[in-house]
């Protein structure tokens, strides 16, 4: 992986590799599992990286929500636009971050812009197909209902349809929040600081791998739980304990 | 309730629904009048379109030709989501809204018409007392109740805005026999009370006869084949098709739709206790009962006189034979029938309202009710709903 970047380096031209720490270290020197005392010393190195990686997600999959949203909204009443639709997004989503990168460099060039497009990109995939199947499960009858007693179709939309498809719009933004937490860490490539920055910088030391890589899995971990609180808070009725009483 | 709407008659004038792509229309020439405050019973086959013909009635379906008039009014004048906001709708799924409680179901339509909560609340408050169930369940999710109570919150719902005229598409389909019953017979008091237009869609023919004041048969392609009330309908199919629907067993349905004091009874030849068996034997010559009746001072029967009870000089104080079953001039007729058949006997005294003898049913008066045409006339004119309480009692 290092090779890789090394070679990469000069083609991105912007990315540096260098090695902050000393190796006098014998926890260092030795590269154990874990070096505990360099954590503490070096922790303030994560700081920038993680604040910009929690960053970046969140713009992220707040643009791709957004424009899976309005997506989904435009095929909703034109359902022969969901194939279109779907299809555009999967092939979006098959491109290689690496490869949608360099695809981006005569555009937008190396930088957030860049960052912020791929993953963006990435989410719509995800995030309207659940959207989609989210308002397709609907019960039938609770849109018949709703018509029936006078509902315009924006009123049910919004009163019935969205709020019965948010259990699975929620499910869609967690599965695009976690993968877009990953992904992240490839924008390094693109020249953003990221935590994917410390992690390749150092790839063949244990500490900085534990340390860049577990602070990535605790915030998947801490996005996922937040989401799923909010769909408990937003969804009461579909509480397992709730369906237990039932 | 609420200063309500006055219910409004339903008229079809001359409706025909096509479907682009299909040269059968799925509703023919369809012409019904509904009076305000009556039942209309759709009936008919699956695919005989009477869900199609009720939903013309709120626009859910476009009519092709024709006219729907509410009270005056053609519905193609109205807009059709403030016409459906005046129209009770229930549906056989219920149709309640998963994600939002009891309460605000109940409330939807005062919210699109833009009640303010106050009035609403007092609205919804006042609909958990008509349907009869606890208030306190307005918290709830439509999950957490069981179908029976679904389906009641679902006609509360329906009732939100006093609508003047309800549509109910199979409204018990998916309810258990025995909760539908109940569920039948609860709506029936309360429309004794509320007196709404109702449009009534099912294709159970026993639910179109016990709800219906008027019940329409429809066939395949959206034909009417005959709108009358469920007696007419029993006792004079319009043809085959209708005779095919209404079952073998019509004869008895119309029994179910009459009670005991629908019918003449025959006298019975009373006998007192202590009385000479002579004048029994004497009264008993050319009387339609061949057996006495023995009551007591006030009339009540205590049993009938056996052939050994008239050997003896006087009538006995406990005759031989039970006067096993008493019947009541308003017991429903199927059931008067039950319960001679199961006691096995011929004859059953029927009591009035003040506990006495009105006179004597025997299934040979039953039988030759259903066989004699002059019989079915009388039927016609005293044909009455089975339930008519009123509600809570």
């Amino acid at each position: 992986m290092t090779a890789l970047i090394a070679q990469l380096a000069p083609v991105l031209g912007q990315v540096e590799i260098h090695n902050r720490t000393g190796p006098n270290a014998p926890c260092q020197a030795q590269n154990k599992a874990f070096c505990f005392d360099w954590a503490v010393d070096n922790f303030d190195r994560y700081t920038t990286p993680l604040l910009n990686h929690v960053l970046i997600v969140l713009v992220c999959v707040a643009i791709g929500f957004a424009a899976a949203f309005g997506m989904a909204l435009i095929s909703h009443g034109r359902r022969w636009l969901i194939p279109t639709f779907t299809g555009t997004t999967g092939v979006l989503y098959t491109i290689p971050s690496l490869a949608f990168i360099f695809l981006l460099l005569p555009i937008t060039g190396l930088g957030t812009t860049t960052a912020i497009i791929v993953l963006s990109v990435y989410t719509l995939q995800i995030i309207y197909r659940n959207i989609v199947a989210g308002l397709a499960n609907v019960p039938p009858e609770s849109k018949d209902a709703g018509r029936g007693m006078g509902m315009t179709d924006r009123q049910l939309l919004w009163r019935v349809e969205l709020p019965l498809a948010l259990p699975e719009i929620i499910a869609g933004l967690r599965i695009a929040t976690v993968s877009t937490v990953a992904i992240a860490s490839l924008m390094v490539f693109a020249n953003v600081n990221t935590l994917g920055e410390p992690l390749y910088q150092q790839i063949s030391f244990k500490t900085n791998v534990v340390i860049a890589g577990g602070l990535m899995i605790l915030m998947a971990i801490a996005f996922d739980a937040l989401l799923l609180l909010a769909q408990r808070l937003l969804a009461p009725w579909r509480r397992p304990s709730m369906e237990a009483l039932a | 309730m609420d200063a309500g709407h006055q219910a409004a008659s339903v008229s079809y004038r001359d409706v025909t629904k096509r479907y682009p792509g299909q040269t059968e229309p799925a509703i023919n020439h369809l012409t019904l009048d509904v009076p305000a405050g009556e039942i209309c019973v759709l009936v008919g086959p699956s695919g005989c379109g009477k869900t199609t013909a009720m939903r013309m009635a709120n626009r859910t379906v476009e009519i092709t030709e024709g006219d729907v008039l509410i009270g005056d009014t053609s519905v193609r004048n109205r807009d059709p989501t403030e016409l459906r906001r005046e129209m009770g709708y229930v549906i056989q799924q219920t149709g309640l809204f998963p994600h939002k409680t009891i309460a605000d179901n109940i409330a939807t339509v005062p919210n699109l018409l833009g009640w303010d909560n106050d009035r609403t609340q007092k609205r919804v408050r006042e609909l958990f007392d008509v349907i009869g169930l606890d208030a306190e369940l307005g918290g709830r999710f439509p999950s957490q109740l069981s179908g029976g109570q679904q389906q009641r919150i679902g006609v509360a719902r329906a009732l939100a805005a006093d609508p003047p005229v309800m549509l109910m598409d199979e409204p018990f389909g998916a309810i258990d026999p025995i909760n539908r019953e109940r569920l039948q017979n609860e709506f029936l008091r309360l429309q004794a009370e509320i007196q709404k237009t109702v449009l009534f869609v099912t294709h159970d023919i026993d639910e179109a006869i016990k709800m219906g004041d008027r019940v329409a048969i429809l066939k395949q392609g959206g034909h009417l084949v005959q709108y009358a009330t469920p007696a007419e309908l029993l006792m004079a199919p319009a043809d085959d098709f209708v005779e095919d629907f209404v079952g073998a067993d019509r004869a008895l349905k119309r029994l179910a739709l009459m009670r005991v004091r629908d019918i003449n009874l025959w006298e019975a030849p009373l006998a007192y206790v202590g009385q000479p068996t002579a004048e029994v034997r004497a009264k008993l010559e050319g009387a339609e009962v061949p057996h006495a009746l023995v009551v007591d001072s006030e009339r009540r029967p205590i049993g009938w006189l056996s052939d050994a009870d008239l050997r003896g000089d006087l009538v006995p104080q406990k005759p031989d034979t039970s006067p096993e079953p008493i019947l009541d001039v308003d017991d429903v007729m199927r059931d008067a029938l039950a319960d001679l058949l199961q006691t096995e006997t011929q004859y059953a005294p029927v009591m009035d309202a003040q506990g006495r003898i009105a006179g004597v049913l025997s299934v040979e008066i039953i039988s030759e009710f259903l066989v004699s045409p002059e019989a079915k006339v009388e039927e016609h004119a005293a044909v009455e709903r089975p339930v008519e309480r009123p509600l809570g009692e």
